[in-house]
């Protein structure tokens, strides 16, 4: 049994891990809690960080005991230097939540790229981790929408950079400028887009500890993350009607599946395909057919193969990615988002000047 | 020889004269002893006189005479040993002429005997000088007692008068004559202007007030006033018979004027789950002539119910639901509700006990005047969920552990996720 440790940071880290457990318990129902236990395979331990007590306690399906505040006003107001700040603050109070609770083999630290609290406390805190322990962990990146606004995007920049900079054994990238293609309105889109992403690590999770037919395991997950930029995504795909399996790979590799806009075939470095589901869909001409077809363009495909009865068939697929045109697209426009508050700023101190006019009047009282 | 037939001579005429004694002397002996020629000897209303006595014959006239009539019933010649028979009131009465003595006054011995003497009135019987002119008769006065009223039908509170008088139809003079006139219930003797005092003497023919006095009725109904009677005797004391008056009728009608409640107990329904509620109506109304005070009704509440509230005119007192109203009109109505928990099976009816005061008009202090009212009978049945009361406590115990654990793991988790 794997030790996994799951920490969510921010309000965007927080509502995935969040749906996370409550997937965990098996149902979408609010009172799962109260009726049944987490299905995790692995000894799986879940923390919830945030400088905004009101997003701790939105969460529903995460321990009390699991939520850690790390009090400053309500949130740092996306201004990653005061989240920085905070985060040194508490850092003894975090680190030491962490490690009472033992040693783990992996670590996921979810987050928003764009947010205050979670991108400016997740470099800080695998870099801390990377110190202080010895299990790979990984980060998992979401990516704002291009039109939230230039702090967000600037956010996003220094995030991105500052994770590669902390150590971390690989960056799991999820847009939501891509996964808007979702439809609907903001809450769904955003309360769908962290199913999408707690489902696929569920799936993940309950991989590395199954039994299979065709193995991965951790060590495979490693070796995939370890390759290509240190850039990574997640395709799933789950057949909603009896579907030949090579379809449903094909799909769990395309943007219907994927989270973050890539071409598998032409980005991707090293690859894992795990496949789920009734025996009778599992071709192995067909599996190994659409394998050959991945390898062939990416080199290195781990596969993993999971029985389960009655179940229709669900492959996830990770890559990782040598080189990200979208993420590329992603810096240009948070350079101009950077230049634009750098400009921005300029403006204001000049606005100063007002500050002497009105001082002019400094100790004088109307008369009447 | 000649000694022998001189006794035998003496002993046939003892017996010979024995045998005559008993022959004449057939019953009671009245009388045995001599009368003067123009005496007699009285028996009653009958006088036998010695009329005449003939010495040189051994006879005499016996005449025998009734009551005052100069005329006498028997005319006998009767000689010595000789004797005749009457009859007075059924009884035979016989004179035996015994034997007749001369000289300067003739007499005559008689023996009278009657059958039975009890009828007898010793007061006239003996002897009588001068004889039947001279006997004395007794008089039989006869009263006759009548009571008159000046109105039959009265009101309550009404006075009637009452004379009651007294006339001697009779042929004698009635004396010591003591009247006694008792006074009716449901009358009160008002006044009297006359009434006799002690004993009197009411003469033959003679008629008399001998009360006068006046009633007042107190009470509704028809009655029958009691007879004036009058005890008296004739002239030589004799006792007669106890006079009595009629007795007038008087009917009373009701002139006072009452109150009257009419109180009646009512409740929704009749049939009722235990632990289900009852709603109750006391309906009070004053259907009399006059207004009552101090109405008092008691609700007696059966001990399968329980009294659970009501309007505010409903006090407990002594843990007894009371209604007290002061005043209550003529024609007034008051409708009070209350509330009835059912709480045990069984058959049960609801009472009240009434009471109220109120005046009449006629006597001074106020009337009291007290009811009960009832309910049909309340059937309190079995409650819907009664038969989960009904079963052995792990039947209670095992689904409250389960709830409390059910409860206590919800608490415990939402503990665990509440921040």
């Amino acid at each position: 049994m794997l030790n996994i440790l799951i920490i969510g940071n921010g309000q965007c880290g927080n509502r995935i891990l969040d749906a996370i457990n409550r997937d965990a318990f098996g149902t979408k129902s609010r009172f799962a809690k109260y009726l049944a236990h987490q299905k995790y395979k692995s000894n799986v331990q879940t923390i919830a960080i945030n400088t905004a007590v009101n997003d701790l306690k939105e969460m529903s399906f995460t321990k009390a005991k699991d939520r850690i505040h790390t009090p400053h006003l309500h949130g740092v107001g996306a201004n990653r230097n005061v989240g920085k700040h905070v985060f040194e603050d508490n850092k003894t109070l975090i680190m030491k939540n962490i490690q009472e609770r033992g040693n783990f083999d992996v670590a996921f630290v979810i987050t928003s790229a764009s947010g205050g609290t979670g991108s400016s406390f997740t470099p800080m805190l695998i870099k801390e981790l990377k110190q202080k322990c010895n299990y790979p962990i990984y980060a998992i990146v979401v990516l704002p929408f291009r039109e939230e606004g230039t702090l967000y995007l600037q956010n996003a920049a220094f995030c991105l950079k500052d994770l590669r900079e902390s150590g971390t054994d690989g960056i799991i990238l999820a847009d939501n400028q891509f996964l808007k293609q979702m439809g609907g309105n903001v809450e769904s889109a955003y309360n769908g887009i962290n199913d999408m992403i707690a489902r696929r690590l569920l799936f993940l999770l309950d991989a590395l500890d199954s039994e299979m037919m065709m193995v991965t395991d951790l060590g495979d997950f490693k070796t995939v993350m370890s390759g290509g930029a240190g850039i990574a995504t997640i395709g799933f795909y789950e057949a909603d009607s009896e579907m030949p399996i090579r379809a449903v790979i094909k799909k769990a590799l395309s943007p219907e599946g994927l989270l973050f806009s890539t071409d598998a075939y032409q980005e991707a470095s090293r690859s894992m395909i795990i496949i789920r589901g009734d025996r009778k869909y599992m071709s192995i001409d067909e599996v190994s057919s659409e394998v050959e077809k991945l390898s062939s363009s990416v080199g290195q495909v781990f596969k993993g193969i999971i029985v389960r009865n009655d179940e229709l068939p669900q492959v996830l697929t990770v890559l990782t990615l040598e080189s990200a045109v979208e993420l590329e697209k992603l810096y240009a426009i948070a350079v101009e988002a950077i230049n634009y508050e750098k400009k921005k700023k300029e403006r204001v101190d000049s606005m100063k000047e007002l500050d002497k006019a009105f001082s002019q009047i400094d100790g004088m009282d109307p008369s009447y | 020889m000649k000694h022998f037939g001189k006794t035998l001579t003496f002993i046939s005429l003892a017996v010979l004269l024995l045998l005559i004694s008993a022959g004449s002397a057939s019953g009671k002996i009245l009388f045995n002893d001599t009368l003067l020629e123009g005496d007699g000897f009285q028996i009653n209303n009958y006088v036998i006189d010695v009329a005449e006595v003939f010495s040189e014959h051994g006879a005499a006239t016996i005449y025998v005479f009734e009551g005052e009539s100069a005329t006498p019933t028997h005319d006998k010649f009767v000689s010595v040993g000789s004797s005749f028979k009457f009859t007075v009131e059924g009884e035979d009465v016989e004179v035996t002429l015994i034997s007749i003595h001369s000289g300067i006054a003739l007499r005559a011995k008689l023996l009278i005997t009657v059958t039975d003497g009890s009828f007898i009135n010793s007061k006239t019987l003996g002897e009588v000088k001068g004889g039947h002119k001279n006997a004395v008769f007794p008089k039989t006065p006869v009263l006759e007692i009548t009571k008159t009223v000046d109105a039959d039908s009265i009101m309550v509170g009404d006075v009637i008068n009452v004379k009651v008088s007294v006339t001697n139809s009779g042929d004698g003079d009635a004396e010591k004559v003591l009247f006694s006139d008792p006074t009716s219930a449901k009358f009160v003797l008002q006044q009297t202007l006359i009434s006799p005092s002690g004993q009197t003497v009411i003469k033959k023919g003679e008629t008399r007030l001998i009360y006068a006095y006046s009633l007042k009725a107190t009470e509704p109904g028809t009655f029958v006033l009691n007879p004036t009677t009058a005890i008296y005797s004739n002239s030589i004391g004799d006792d007669l018979p106890q006079a009595s008056s009629n007795t007038p009728t008087i009917i009373v009608e009701d002139s006072s004027k009452k109150a009257n409640l009419d109180v009646t107990l009512v409740v929704d329904k009749y049939t009722v789950d235990r632990r289900g509620n009852l709603q109750g109506t006391i309906r009070i109304k004053n259907i009399g002539e006059s207004s009552a005070s101090a109405v008092t009704v008691n609700l007696a509440v059966p001990t399968g119910l329980k009294y659970s509230g009501g309007d505010s005119a409903i006090e407990i007192i002594s843990g007894v639901p009371t209604i007290y109203l002061e005043s209550f009109g003529v024609q007034q109505e008051k409708e009070i509700s209350f509330n009835l928990k059912a709480m045990d099976e069984g058959t049960y009816t609801l009472s009240t006990q009434n009471s109220y005061r109120f005046s009449d008009g006629i006597n001074p202090t106020s009337q009291v005047a007290s009811s009960t009212s009832v309910t049909n009978a309340i059937y309190v049945k079995k409650g819907k969920y009664d038969h989960l009361l009904e079963q052995p406590v792990y039947v209670y115990l095992a689904p409250l552990l389960v709830i409390g654990a059910v409860a206590g793991w919800l608490f415990y988790r939402h503990r665990q996720y509440k921040f």
